[in-house]
């Protein structure tokens, strides 16, 4: 198995520090803070990863000057001294040798004045893209008291008994700002050479802390070739760098480009290893041995062994792999490769830079980021209560993880499903363009509940009657079912609904010909699957929405952005701001929402991409625990979620 | 208090009398930590109760942990809120002011990302804002929920509360019952009004039950949710007759809009007349005996009075009046009418803030949502103080220097205060902005600071006066991008069009460059469109005037610009101007297209540049300087007034 090379240690730095496994887990922002300190929920998040076999833990990014306040719960380097004694006693203690790494940081002018009512710094005033703020130009002093800061920041964290830190000039940073030409058009010494900045900032750092691992997170690629970093500059700066720092992981992104650093799935898995192998190219003809990691929506351990195997990299950074399963690399150990719950590189839960602050949490395992709330399924099945029977009623991911989480309690668990398939909901929803990845949880559900014994009935309709008579415990979870529409539709008008559209074969086909009509009230993935889906099988499709713009829910998974020129690409016509009316006979009646001006749109096809309602067809009374779409049509994250508490309940 | 002959007499509300009719009414306020009430609401309230208010009614309490539609919202059912209750009510009695808490389930019109439980709702409607399918509640969770309302009642009695108001009426369970919008229920909690109601007066039972008689109950109910489908004016008096009916209840508030719809008629800006819901309690009072409540932006005493004598209500909710000014009631009862710093009804840091999930603040006033702060103190040592420059960050330094008690003289180098703000103000409906610096005018004149008008600030005439410290206030100066010819003339900044010194007139075709996303292009848009000119926007942005949703200026924007021709255009990013054709090439960035754009005048609304010499050679030459406001990065109003106050504060 070519992944077994992620096993290999990776001696870091020249303080004989050593990685146990090859696989990085980043700095990825939770919301686990209390004001601006790092929690115990913090703790059992990385403990979690660390006992899942994580070489590399590289612990949520500090601020390391108060200038910087990025987010309402980013710790603060100043205050972050108890939690990193505790994050890296526990994982010390743990004794496998992972490297915990405090990432140090400061986001320059990508933070906001929100939580600090203070000025944002920055190289230049260039505005925060999105909210349009617009930094201070920083003073030689306030270049002098960040660069302390990264300097004072390491100190404590590695007095605190970090391995060492993390330096990002990634994404949101201000070493990165300082680099790049989109950011820094200063005219001093600073911006004649736009090095000078880093490397002030890696030498006060590494004379701090002159024993310890010193890391950088670099961005090579700012996607921005006018003025940005491009992959060959990058490569260079990462050489120039190199002396000062002993690992490297190569990033991509830029002021314009936020979303490109963690992308969902519509970006290919493994799109920042060409540029990782670029730096390590660069290094390697330059003579430098230190080790590079590459990172890049890479959450598949045969991908992750082949950067290793072709030289890409040295290391490789699996962080939404190991919020999805905290065993990856233990799995991978035990040769149970294929038994690893995959991401689906959905972002639903994982991006939580968002006003809101919400916790860190992954669709799949509900328990990430609960670490200290939620019960943890063991990993196989514990004591046995065969004599106990339980039976699901519904295959689709709430029902299937009910079933893996009963079985792996030790009941006899029997899951009839009315079709002839598994995977209700998500695996129709993974029909639709740029959403495949969301069939890899109902398939990997599938192969789980087969390998515990569950005894699966397709095609098993259950009556009122039937549903009385089962022995032992029963959860019903028979999910969702078309919902109803705001508006007339004539008869003679085609009407589909999402669904439909994506249960053709192939999704999409065999629609009458004409202009084709698909209204989205919620802002969400699924409309906008369905109309890429219908735009790419050659038809005219436009795409209408009572909000100001497409895809208002994207925001928080980052395709918000990228959505935009996908749908413009594909010919997708955008009616904003329009309440549909009536579905007539190859028309449908809209009214803009702030004129009330009514306007006609040419559709044969009507798909209607609306809310979901709860199939209440069976056990109306609610007299058996109910979960995922049948309490209300949701994601798969709350199937996942509520399955297991109807499951550990029983 | 002789202009006023309703305003100060007391009224009952059951057990509980009020001394005036003046209320300090429900709003979210973002202060509460793990769910717990704090230090600052105490303290908060307390400012609001010693200014005079006569009746105070705190932000919701959550009665059900279904109930987590915002992160920093109080739960009601922890029995741990008890000791934060009581620090508040015994804050609050101190000033001899009663205390209402408002209890709340906000049902389907939230989401379960906090909660990690199902939403629950009458009907399974999604909410247009949160847009996530609720539970339809079964029976027995109609019980819980119930249960819950009396249980948190409990909490508030033993907290000291006065008494307790049911909101059923802009974000709530009740109001989802109450409206055909969101109750398509069969059974007896659906249907017909008596039914939809039917929740309220168990809850009614329930919460007066656990009160007893010596506490009062009020029920707040929406007059319009202005929805398709929803509740109009007839069904609330219907539902206040039944309130009434009950026996149980005290008084009525009211409301208008839905929260996760129609907000912005909630919490209307300054577009919006005041005294505009008022329908709504005159509608009820005509057909209850209790008291009424009426709302809707009061920002000035003698509304109220009028509102009162007119017979609209019986009480009238003053809330950003009383955000702003703390002391509203007071000094409208000791008549210092100049004295109160008035509100502009921005909605800048006070409703909007509350979406981004941050504390309740004020752009005028910088203790509000730190009154749990130590103030600022005296100074021992006067000193001698220079603010150059009299925009709002510079009038708020000599506000805050002059009550340290230090000498101030503040320099403006024209001939009025107000800097940027007299622009904005300009404009139609933006006028009352412009009260930020008569409240802040008023102030030093109270504080016996002296303006030097016409007065430009050289390094020699500081080295001449020897201040201990100076405060460089001096704004930043119109910006203009790469592509825009320093000598082209049909190239001008939005304060061009403001001041006056570009007059284009009727046909005149504008093209308005904003990079800003708030007030300045929208409202230069409306005013030229006004004046007959054919006006585009074009904005990088995915959407014109991103900004203005959070101060819910967004939906009127929206539909004056359509009824003025207003072409609203995204996406789109000027590349370059060609004078030979008087064109704009500008790029559709998400398509990748050129287009090239006619324009007879093109309006810029972009970032300025900061205006630093001054500071620069001041440091220079070792003077103890000081740099805030838009002279050291240009932002908006209330970052100049924080800028203003902390370095003012700490001279």
């Amino acid at each position: 198995m070519v992944a077994m090379n992620l096993l290999d240690p990776l001696p870091i730095g020249t303080s004989g520090h050593c990685a146990p496994t090859r696989v990085l887990f980043g700095p990825i922002e939770t919301n686990l803070g209390r004001r601006r300190s790092f929690t115990e929920a913090h703790t059992a998040f990385y403990l979690r990863r660390a006992r899942g076999g994580a070489g590399i833990l590289v612990t949520e990014e500090a601020s390391v000057h108060p200038s910087d306040w990025p987010y309402e719960r980013s710790p603060l380097a100043s205050s972050a001294g108890p939690g990193w004694s505790a994050i890296a006693g526990a994982i010390d203690r743990l004794g496998r040798g992972t490297v915990v790494l405090a990432a140090l940081g400061h986001a320059g002018g990508q933070g906001t004045s929100h939580w600090s009512q203070r000025e944002m710094w920055a190289p230049s005033p260039v505005p925060e893209v999105a909210s349009r703020e617009v930094p201070k130009v920083m003073e030689r002093h306030d270049i002098d008291a960040v660069v302390n800061g990264f300097a004072t920041a390491a100190s404590s964290a590695v007095a605190s008994g970090m391995h060492g830190v993390e330096i990002n000039a990634g994404q949101f940073s201000m070493v990165r700002q300082f680099l790049s030409g989109l950011t820094n058009l200063r005219d001093d010494a600073y911006g004649q050479d736009r090095i000078l900045f880093a490397r002030e900032v890696l030498q006060a750092v590494r004379s701090a802390v002159p024993h310890c691992i010193v890391a950088l997170r670099l961005s090579t690629d700012e996607l921005a070739p006018w003025a940005g970093i491009v992959p060959e500059a990058g490569a260079a700066i990462a050489l120039a760098l190199a002396p000062l720092v002993d690992m490297i992981t190569v990033v991509r992104g830029s002021i314009f480009s936020t979303w490109a650093t963690q992308p969902d799935g519509h970006t290919e898995p493994g799109f920042g290893i060409e540029a990782a192998r670029v730096v390590r190219t660069t290094l390697r003809g330059a003579g430098v041995a230190i080790p590079v990691f590459a990172q890049g929506s890479i959450v598949d351990v045969d991908q992750a062994g082949w950067v290793l195997s072709s030289g890409a990299a040295d290391g490789v950074e699996m962080t939404r792999a190991q919020l999805a399963d905290a065993e990856l690399v233990n799995k991978l150990r035990l040769n149970q490769s294929a038994r690893i719950r995959p991401c689906l590189l959905c972002n639903q839960t994982c991006k939580v830079r968002d006003n809101r602050s919400p916790v860190i949490t992954c669709v799949v395992d509900p328990a990430t980021g609960h670490e200290l709330d939620d019960q943890l399924p063991p990993p196989e099945p514990s004591g046995t209560r065969a004599s106990s029977t339980v039976t699901i009623v519904g295959g689709g991911v709430a029902g299937m993880e009910a079933a893996r989480i009963a079985a792996l309690q030790g009941f006899q668990v029997t899951l009839a499903e009315a079709s002839d398939s598994l995977g209700g909901a998500a695996a129709v929803a993974a029909r639709g363009s740029g959403r495949d990845r969301l069939a890899t949880i109902v398939a990997w559900l599938k192969a789980e509940i087969a390998h515990l014994g569950v005894e699966v009935q397709l095609n098993r309709v259950l009556t009122e009657t039937s549903l009385a008579h089962l022995k032992g415990q029963v959860i019903i979870a028979t999910g969702a079912t078309i919902g109803t529409l705001p508006f007339p539709v004539d008869d003679s008008a085609r009407l589909l609904h999402a669904i439909d559209v994506l249960r053709l074969d192939p999704p999409g086909s065999g629609i009458p010909e004409g202009p084709i009509a698909v209204w989205d009230p919620i802002g969400g993935p699924v409309a906008i699957s369905v109309a890429e889906l219908l735009a790419q099988a050659g038809r005219a499709v436009t795409l209408i929405t009572p909000d100001l713009l497409v895809g208002e829910k994207l925001s928080l998974t980052g395709d918000l952005a990228p959505a935009q020129p996908r749908l413009h690409g594909l010919g997708v016509t955008l009616v904003k701001r329009a309440l549909v009316r009536a579905v007539h006979h190859g028309t449908v009646e809209i009214e803009d929402r702030f004129s009330g001006e009514p306007s006609v749109i040419d559709a044969t096809v009507f798909v209607a991409c609306g809310h979901r309602l709860p199939s209440l067809s069976l056990d109306p009374d609610e007299t058996f625990p109910q979960i995922g779409d049948r309490v209300a049509p949701r994601t798969i994250h709350e199937s996942i979620l509520e399955a297991r508490r109807a499951a550990f309940a029983l | 208090m002789g202009r006023y002959r309703y305003l100060f007499t007391p009224l009952r509300l059951g057990p509980i009398t009020v001394r005036n009719r003046i209320v300090f009414s429900a709003h979210l306020t973002n202060y509460a930590e793990d769910g717990l009430p704090t230090d600052q609401h105490a303290a908060y309230y307390e400012a609001r109760a010693a200014g005079g208010a006569g009746l105070i009614i705190t932000e919701e309490h959550s009665t059900h942990p279904t109930d987590w539609p915002y992160e920093k919202l109080i739960h009601g059912f922890h029995r741990e809120v008890i000791p934060g209750y009581k620090r508040i009510t015994e804050a609050v009695h101190r000033h001899g002011t009663p205390i209402f808490a408002q209890i709340n389930h906000n049902g389907g019109q939230a989401s379960s990302m906090y909660s990690r439980l199902p939403v629950w709702a009458p009907s399974p409607v999604a909410d247009p804002l949160f847009r996530e399918v609720p539970k339809a509640v079964n029976v027995r969770e109609i019980a819980e929920i119930v249960a819950g309302y009396g249980l948190v009642a409990r909490h508030c009695a033993e907290g000291g509360f006065d008494g307790v108001e049911l909101q059923c009426s802009h974000s709530s369970i009740v109001r989802g019952f109450l409206s055909g919008a969101t109750n398509t229920r069969k059974d007896r909690y659906g249907g017909s009004l008596e039914h939809r109601a039917r929740i309220l007066l168990e809850i009614v039972d329930t919460v007066r039950e656990a009160l007893g008689p010596t506490l009062a109950l009020g029920v707040r109910l929406c007059g319009d949710e202005l929805i398709e489908g929803g509740t109009t004016i007839d069904e609330a008096v219907a539902v206040a007759k039944m309130v009434e009916a009950t026996g149980k209840v005290d008084y009525i508030n009211t409301s208008i809009g839905v929260a996760t719809a129609t907000l912005f008629m909630i919490e209307a800006s300054m577009h919006i007349p005041p005294g505009y819901a008022l329908f709504i309690p005159n509608a009820i009072r005509r057909e209850v005996d209790i008291p009424v409540i009426g709302v809707g932006r009061f920002k000035d005493p003698i509304q109220a009075e009028r509102a009162l004598a007119d017979g609209h209500c019986d009480l009238v909710g003053a809330v950003r009046a009383q955000i702003a000014d703390p002391d509203f009631v007071r000094k409208a009862a000791s008549g210092e009418h100049d004295n109160t710093r008035l509100c502009l009804s921005c909605n800048q840091e006070c409703v909007g803030r509350m979406g981004l999930n941050r504390w309740l603040g004020c752009i005028e006033n910088p203790r509000t949502g730190r009154e749990a702060r130590e103030p600022v103190s005296v100074t021992e040592k006067p000193r001698k103080i220079m603010v150059v420059g009299a925009g709002p960050a510079g009038l708020q330094a000599a506000i805050a220097s002059a009550s340290r008690g230090h000498q101030v003289v503040v320099y403006e180098r024209g001939d009025v205060a107000g800097g940027q703000v007299r622009w904005a103000a300009s404009v139609a409906n933006r006028a009352e902005f412009g009260d930020m610096i008569r409240n802040q005018l008023n102030e030093l004149e109270r504080l016996q600071v002296k303006i030097a008008y016409g007065h430009e600030v050289t390094i020699d005439h500081v080295h001449e006066q020897k201040p201990d410290s100076v405060v460089v206030a001096t704004g930043a100066m119109p910006t203009r991008p790469y592509w825009a010819p320093p000598d082209e003339p049909r190239i001008v900044d939005v304060i061009d069009i403001l001041s006056g010194t570009t007059k284009p007139g009727p046909g005149t075709r504008v093209v308005i460059v904003d990079e800003l996303g708030f007030h300045q292009a929208t409202s230069v848009a409306e005013l030229l469109a006004d004046r007959g000119c054919d006006v585009e926007i074009l904005t990088p942005g995915m959407v014109v005037g991103q900004d203005l949703g959070i101060t819910l200026d967004m939906e009127g924007f929206c539909t004056r610009a359509a009824a003025k021709g207003i072409r609203l255009t995204p996406d789109s990013v000027v590349m370059g101007w060609n004078r030979e054709t008087s064109t704009l090439n500008v790029l559709h960035h998400v398509s990748g297209h050129m287009k090239d754009s006619q324009a007879d005048l093109v309006v810029l609304a972009v970032p300025g540049t900061p205006l630093t010499a001054l500071y620069l050679e001041l440091k220079r030459d070792g003077v103890d300087v000081h740099r805030i406001g838009d002279a050291l990065a240009p932002r908006r109003a209330h970052s100049a007034v924080i800028d203003g106050d902390r370095v003012g504060s700490l001279l």
